[in-house]
């Protein structure tokens, strides 16, 4: 189901989904409205947009919030017109499975989009490369083991945190998936977090990780 | 000087007494003449006698009250006004018992004195009028100003916030639904790689005009100051600085959107200068509210020295002093840096 309260991004988001045989069982124009279609339809995934009517303010991320609590398995992606690493900690808050954060011109990549959707319903999750970015920038006299890591590495780290697999970090980087395993062997050890295969868990590490940075 | 039980003075307690006296006697003769046959009213010229010596305390106080110049010389001249016109009304009076002279022959007399006494305060006081009344203009000038100027600035700050609003949710919003398309139109284009190539370059170019529009807009406010206000930016502002600021936020009211972006610039402002140039152990932002002002205090234990002239700080005093409110910086060097800002609110 979809909460955006601009008929054209909507109704282009619809049209979207059908063609890839994504079924979409409600459209809603405002956080209130969020809650009800989902007390009625029970969906797999809401894609939500972080400003809603009627305030206008940050009530489609509450309203993701509150239902997320009333449906713990409900997968939710927040499309946003800018990035707010408070607002990604806010929505991860205790449970990562099946969250998103992407910036809204995202959607302009299809593919990558879809994928990105496919993840958060099947329990994945997906933040916008910004977000990692803004965690990840360097700052001037800031303490933290990120300032450890090679330009590389970093974007291994950003790529790993918008929940790409091995392979997909390779084909995005034009390297190979050794070079790949590599970097992240050395991202864990720099990070001091255990390496593990599994690749939620692997979100899960890097997550926690921002999580104690932000 | 010497008082009496109800702790009034000799002299105070005369002059009250007096003025008793006075409303007694003018109760007297009044019943006096209604008893009498209520014909000529005789005892109006007994209480224009009374009033004179009422006029005259009020004066010699005035005077004695007053230190030399123009205001004092006038009461004087009053003085001796009401002194003149007293010896007039008792002459009258004493005339009329002794010799029955019903016409009242000071008339003409104490008209003249009046008019005396008026030209006089006129011309001597004329300068103070005109002082007096020049200074009320200006002060109600600078009251309409300084209204006017509050209003304008919180008008444009109203008017940025909705300019930020509209780029939101106007423009890239619309840039958003573009890009989409295009993503489905390069989707459904699979033969033509020519076209592909020009929907993915107009593609890019959609991404670039959000990118720059969005930054645009976050120049204008940040979209958490809009979305939640100041204590939620800052603390977000903070983090992202990550010196392990502590920020102590005591403010309850709801600000206005100028002081609200003032407030904010002058925080990120000052924090940017810890982070850059400061070397701080320790950084703090207090936000409190004051009588009337909300008071932000951004410091932090560093090397000092910051130049409270340069073109950063310069700009925000601009900026908070179109707002009334006053930045006064203290950074001796070695001994850290305290920015402290004083916003008035409505």
């Amino acid at each position: 189901m979809i909460a955006e309260d601009l008929a054209l991004l909507r109704e282009g988001l619809v049209a979207l989904l059908r063609e890839h045989e994504i079924e979409v069982v409600a459209q809603v124009e405002d956080g209130p409205g969020l809650l009800r279609a989902i007390a009625g339809h029970e969906p797999d995934l809401a894609i939500v947009d972080v400003r809603l009517p009627p305030s206008f303010k940050d009530e489609g991320l509450l309203a993701a919030i509150e239902a997320r609590k009333r449906q713990p398995g409900l997968g939710v992606l927040v499309l946003s017109q800018y990035v707010e690493t408070a607002y990604a900690s806010e929505l991860i808050g205790e449970n990562t499975a099946g969250i998103g954060y992407l910036l809204k011109e995202r959607v302009g990549d299809v593919k990558a989009f879809l994928d990105a959707l496919r993840r958060v319903a099947a329990g994945g999750t997906v933040l916008d490369r910004q977000v990692v970015a803004e965690l990840l920038a360097p700052r001037d006299g800031a303490v933290g083991g990120l300032s450890g890591l090679t330009a590389r590495e970093r974007e291994v780290l950003a790529l790993m945190a918008e929940g790409r697999s091995n392979a997909a970090i390779a084909e995005s980087l034009v390297v190979t998936a050794g070079a790949v395993e590599k970097h992240i062997t050395n991202i864990f050890a720099k990070l001091d977090l255990p390496a593990c295969e599994d690749d939620h868990r692997r979100v899960l590490a890097v997550l926690a990780y921002l999580r104690v940075a932000s | 000087m010497p008082t009496l039980a109800a702790g009034l003075s000799i002299g105070e307690y005369a002059r009250s007494l007096l003025r008793r006296l006075c409303f007694l006697a003018t109760i007297l003769l009044a019943a006096v003449w209604a008893l009498d046959g209520q014909g000529y009213l005789w005892p109006a010229w007994a209480w224009l006698g009374l009033g004179v010596l009422v006029l005259l305390d009020y004066t010699a106080g005035w005077a004695w009250r007053h230190p030399p110049g123009a205001v004092r010389r006038v009461a004087c001249v009053w003085t001796l006004v009401g002194v003149a016109a007293v010896i007039l009304v008792a002459t009258w009076l004493l005339t009329w018992l002794l010799a029955g002279v019903h016409d009242f022959w000071p008339a003409w007399a104490l008209l003249g004195l009046a008019t005396a006494g008026s030209s006089y305060s006129l011309i001597a006081l004329q300068d103070r009028v005109l002082v007096a009344r020049g200074r009320r203009a200006l002060r109600a000038r600078i009251d309409l100003l300084t209204r006017t100027r509050r209003q304008a600035v919180d008008a444009q700050a109203a008017e940025l916030r909705r300019i930020e609003r509209d780029l939101h949710d106007g423009a890239q919003a619309r840039l958003v639904a573009l890009t989409l398309q295009l993503g489905r139109a390069e989707m459904s284009v699979h033969d033509q790689p020519e076209v592909r190539r020009l929907i993915h370059d107009a593609q890019r170019e959609a991404r670039h005009a959000i990118g720059e529009l969005r930054d645009l807009a976050r120049g204008i406010v940040p979209p958490l100051l809009a979305d939640r206000g100041l204590v939620a930016a800052v603390e977000s502002l903070a983090a992202r600085y990550g010196i392990g600021t502590s920020i102590d936020a005591d403010t309850h009211r709801s600000l206005a959107p100028a002081v609200e972006s003032a407030a904010f610039f002058v925080i990120a402002e000052a924090l940017t200068n810890t982070v850059k140039h400061a070397a701080a152990q320790r950084s703090w932002v207090t936000m409190r509210d004051e009588h009337r002002a909300l008071v932000v205090v951004v410091g932090d234990d560093g090397s000092g020295g910051a130049n409270a002239s340069g073109s950063g700080l310069a700009g925000l005093r601009a900026r908070v002093e179109a707002l009334d409110g006053s930045l006064h910086v203290e950074s001796p060097a070695g001994a850290g840096t305290v920015v402290e800002v004083t916003l008035p609110c409505g």
